[in-house]
């Protein structure tokens, strides 16, 4: 769900864009180039920096998923191993348990959490009203600011089977189901929980885009005899599209990234099976156990998904809709 | 904020950070490697407390360790997060001249960072307290010595803890309200447990508040004290630590009890038991504190029936503890003689504090890290250690006896007390057998509580029935290789637990499941530990 946050100029250069200096144009040389733009690359100095040094050093010790970790010989000192501990992940029984939890998770985290913000960002386009419009937007995004460990003890307490608040009004309704913490119940607790605390948030920037649109295009339509689901369906979705597509493009570049913190918290021996991920058991495996080069080597894993997919549904988006990330 | 809480935090993790020190050397300390440092000795120490405890400043024992060690000690002092900060301080190789708290430093630690602690085997001569103590409690130096026979941490010992944390009880003032019998058999338990949900044995009008039975969570990494483990006890299966990661030996044979039959039948039981809804419904899904508030309610209505916990005082709160009793052990049915008993082993964790401190094998000033490491061994600095400074804590009546002092803060409890005002269980230490001590009130609740158990306890012989893990360092590859078995095992093993307790369907998945952890590592993680225990035996001799 962080991918959805209104950060795209954060994650841009993480992803290995170029920082958005002028190209230099073709068939100059190099110096011509400084001397012509030389304050556009100051500018952007720091940005690289930064970058380089916080993304790109710290990838020397990738390597260490190829190495057996060895203290005394430092990080690049150990045997090197090659795949061993890639194979090690692939063979080990968690594997696929690991993986379909994982994809289950990010998966439907991704596709509400997509789709949500969008939805309130529609229907609050349509309240009529400063005051209203903005009591609904600022009550919808407030929930993004609890921070995850209160979240987390919300709904231990609301759904506790013995006196949760929701366990209690769900039996009132007569809807006498299983354990919400459990095993049925925990990635529907988990996507709501997600799209109720950041839905709001996330539908700033496409309220931003639908203000965007030119108030003559509403006006032409009325005209025309437009109702309101057809000034939605021919005037603000298509408003909404670039802004959609990027979003989206970026959140696949996340799509195995699920919310350590969250599930961590949310983990209890009842819900294991479904709710132990790759970034809690690299956690686990990793930090906990001492296991260095092998969590290196499920982290490394984790992040190639994702440039996969990051990479892919960038050339998807481009050849259907010319809008893309690079 | 009791033992108990504080015991459960440590196995669940918790304090710390650190900065290394370069530290320069006094001429005199003799060995200096740079004759042109100034100043005194320093020590730098990172020490992990308990939450509750006050700054290190505030105890008079550290004033005595420092004048006794001709040292000034620069603290660093860490309560929380010490797990995940430990482990890249660790890798970056940074730490202080020694490291105080127990089992700060695991071996699993150890073994891994192989060359940045210091090996005080070679360094004895200089530890005649330490010295000591290996000779007169032997079971020190096993847990102290590596495979190789190097050494380097260092256990305390405390001798005054009863043998096993968890102590059974069972409301004796509902058993009374409905006219019930203590229960000495599951079946027995059962029908206590029905009356007590099914009539308003509280008395206070309202027959659906009681919880018959609660337990402590269990984690996802194994079981611990105060959990229905100790059930397997009713069977005669000999567990320690509140189970931990299930080995057990039986017959020179070292077993998990996870694929035990008898743990089988016990889960069955608690099923039903879950079924007939008399365990707390959020059981499975609880953290400690809630475990702990719920039993103690408003303060004068009980609402838990049967329970287990560290000592009454400290499960239910001072104001319901006289209503509950302490209970023995229950016999499974009647087949099992109540001969054949057993009961939770706890002894080496209660009693010792392993890898309590430990020294960097960078420390520029290693004979004052010494001298430091052996006044923590003293007599009179490790009952202060322990219970907290002479005078305001303790009364030294003579050489060999000392008295413990009710809490100065009478709001206090004797444990809070001891926590806030020391470092207690955390620190290194060696209380003589030889000394008498009136112990603190709390320590002589828990020790009085555990008579009923003390025949089941007695049956469990150390060296033979339980897995001896204390005694025994494994090494590097070994620890490894089970850690990485661990976690594919309680990933199963634990939601299993949790599923076949509330949902049921152990008689149906239990062969699949068997197979399951043995394919996962089990049946390897047990040959491993069958070899360190073969190992063991022959070195006893």
């Amino acid at each position: 769900m962080t991918a959805l946050s209104p950060a795209p100029a954060r994650s841009r250069p993480r992803t290995g864009a170029p920082v958005p200096a002028a190209r230099p144009p073709r068939g100059h040389g190099l110096r011509r180039h400084v001397r012509r733009y030389w304050q556009l690359w100051a500018m952007a100095a720091p940005a690289i920096a930064f970058v380089a040094l916080f993304a790109y050093v710290p990838m020397y010790g990738l390597q260490l998923a190829f190495r057996e970790f060895d203290f005394a010989a430092g990080l690049s000192g150990g045997d090197w191993v090659g795949l061993t501990y890639f194979r090690q992940f692939f063979d080990s029984p968690q594997f696929w348990t690991l993986i379909r939890n994982t994809v289950v998770i990010s998966v439907s985290t991704l596709v509400a959490g997509f789709l949500a913000p969008i939805a309130l960002a529609l229907v609050v386009n349509q309240v009529v009203g400063r005051r209203r419009k903005k009591f609904l937007q600022t009550a919808t995004y407030l929930p993004h600011f609890i921070s995850i460990v209160v979240i987390v003890g919300m709904l231990q307490v609301f759904l506790s089977p013995s006196s949760g608040l929701i366990t209690r009004v769900a039996e009132m309704l007569g809807a006498s189901g299983g354990n919400m913490l459990g095993a049925s119940g925990f990635v529907p607790v988990y996507v709501l929980s997600e799209v109720w605390q950041h839905c709001g948030w996330n539908s700033i920037i496409y309220l931003a885009a639908l203000a965007s649109v030119d108030p003559q295009l509403y006006e032409a339509a009325r005209i025309d005899g437009a109702g309101r689901f057809t000034i939605i369906r021919h005037i603000d979705l298509p408003a909404l599209v670039p802004t959609m597509i990027v979003l989206l493009i970026l959140n696949m570049g996340n799509v195995l990234n699920t919310g350590f913190e969250k599930i961590f918290l949310m983990q209890n021996p009842l819900n294991l099976g479904v709710s132990e991920v790759i970034a809690t058991y690299v956690y686990k495996i990793g930090i906990l156990s001492n296991q260095f080069s092998y969590g290196t080597a499920i982290g490394l894993f984790n992040t190639l998904i994702n440039f996969t997919f990051l990479v892919v549904t960038n050339q998807i988006a481009k050849r259907v809709s010319s809008t893309s990330l690079w | 904020m009791t033992r108990a809480g504080q015991h459960r935090r440590r196995a669940l993790a918790a304090l710390a950070a650190v900065t290394a020190g370069a530290l320069t050397l006094t001429a005199c300390g003799g060995g200096g490697d740079d004759g042109g440092g100034g100043g005194d000795g320093t020590v730098r120490i990172l020490v992990l407390k308990h939450a509750l405890t006050g700054p290190m400043s505030d105890m008079a024992w550290v004033d005595q360790i420092e004048e006794a060690a001709g040292v000034t000690i620069e603290w660093e002092e860490v309560s929380a997060d010490w797990d995940q900060k430990k482990s890249t301080m660790l890798a970056a190789g940074d730490i202080p001249d020694l490291v105080v708290g127990t089992n700060a430093i695991t071996n699993g630690d150890l073994a891994t960072f192989n060359g940045l602690f210091e090996d005080l085997s070679d360094d004895l001569d200089a530890l005649p307290n330490v010295t000591a103590m290996f000779e007169e409690v032997p079971a020190t130096e096993a847990m102290a010595t590596q495979p190789d026979g190097a050494i380097y941490s260092l256990p305390s010992y405390r001798r005054f803890w009863p043998e096993t944390a968890t102590r059974q009880f069972i409301n004796q003032q509902w058993l009374d309200n409905l006219g019930l019998e203590q229960p000495t058999t599951w079946d027995e338990l059962h029908d206590v447990l029905l009356a007590f949900k099914n009539e308003d044995a509280n008395g206070n009008g309202d027959p659906n508040d009681e919880i018959p039975i609660d337990w402590s969570p269990a984690g996802d990494a194994g079981f611990g004290y105060f959990q229905p483990s100790v059930l397997l006890g009713s069977l005669g299966l000999p567990i320690s630590d509140g189970g931990g990661a299930g080995y057990f030996v039986e017959d020179g044979v070292v077993k998990n009890f996870l694929v035990d039959e008898r743990y089988r039948e016990v889960v069955a039981f608690l099923h039903e038991l879950y079924a007939d809804g008399l365990v707390s419904q959020d059981v499975m899904t609880q953290d400690y504190s809630a475990y702990q508030s719920v039993a103690r309610g408003d303060g004068d209505t009980a609402r838990v029936g049967f329970t287990w916990g560290w000592a009454a005082s400290d499960r239910v709160g001072a104001q319901l503890a006289d209503q509950y009793a302490a209970l023995p052990p229950l016999r499974a049915n009647d087949s099992i003689a109540e001969s054949d008993l057993t009961w939770s082993y706890d002894s080496y964790s209660l009693n010792y504090g392993v890898n309590s401190i430990t020294m960097s094998a960078q420390s520029r000033n290693k004979e004052a890290a010494l001298a430091v490491i052996d006044a923590f061994y003293d007599q009179d600095i490790s009952i202060q250690v322990l219970w907290g400074d002479l005078d305001e804590n303790i009364t030294k009546l003579d050489d060999g006896s000392y008295e413990v002092l009710p809490p100065a803060d009478e709001t206090s409890d004797p444990s809070t007390w001891k926590w806030t005002t020391t470092l207690a269980d955390n620190g290194p230490g060696w209380i003589r057998d030889d000394i008498d001590v009136v112990l603190p009130t709390d320590l002589a609740e828990a020790v009085e509580q555990s008579v009923p158990l003390e025949p089941a306890i007695a049956n469990v012989d150390p060296t033979a029935d339980i897995f001896p893990g204390a005694l025994i360092t494994m090494s590097q590859e070994d620890l490894s290789t089970i850690s990485l078995n661990d976690t594919g095992i309680f990933g199963i093993a634990m939601q299993r637990w949790a599923t076949w307790i509330t949902e049921g369907g152990i008689e149906n998945d239990w062969d699949a499941y068997v197979a399951e952890l043995e394919g996962v590592g089990l049946t390897q993680n047990v040959e491993i530990h069958q070899r360190y225990y073969d190992e063991f035996v022959a070195s006893q001799g």
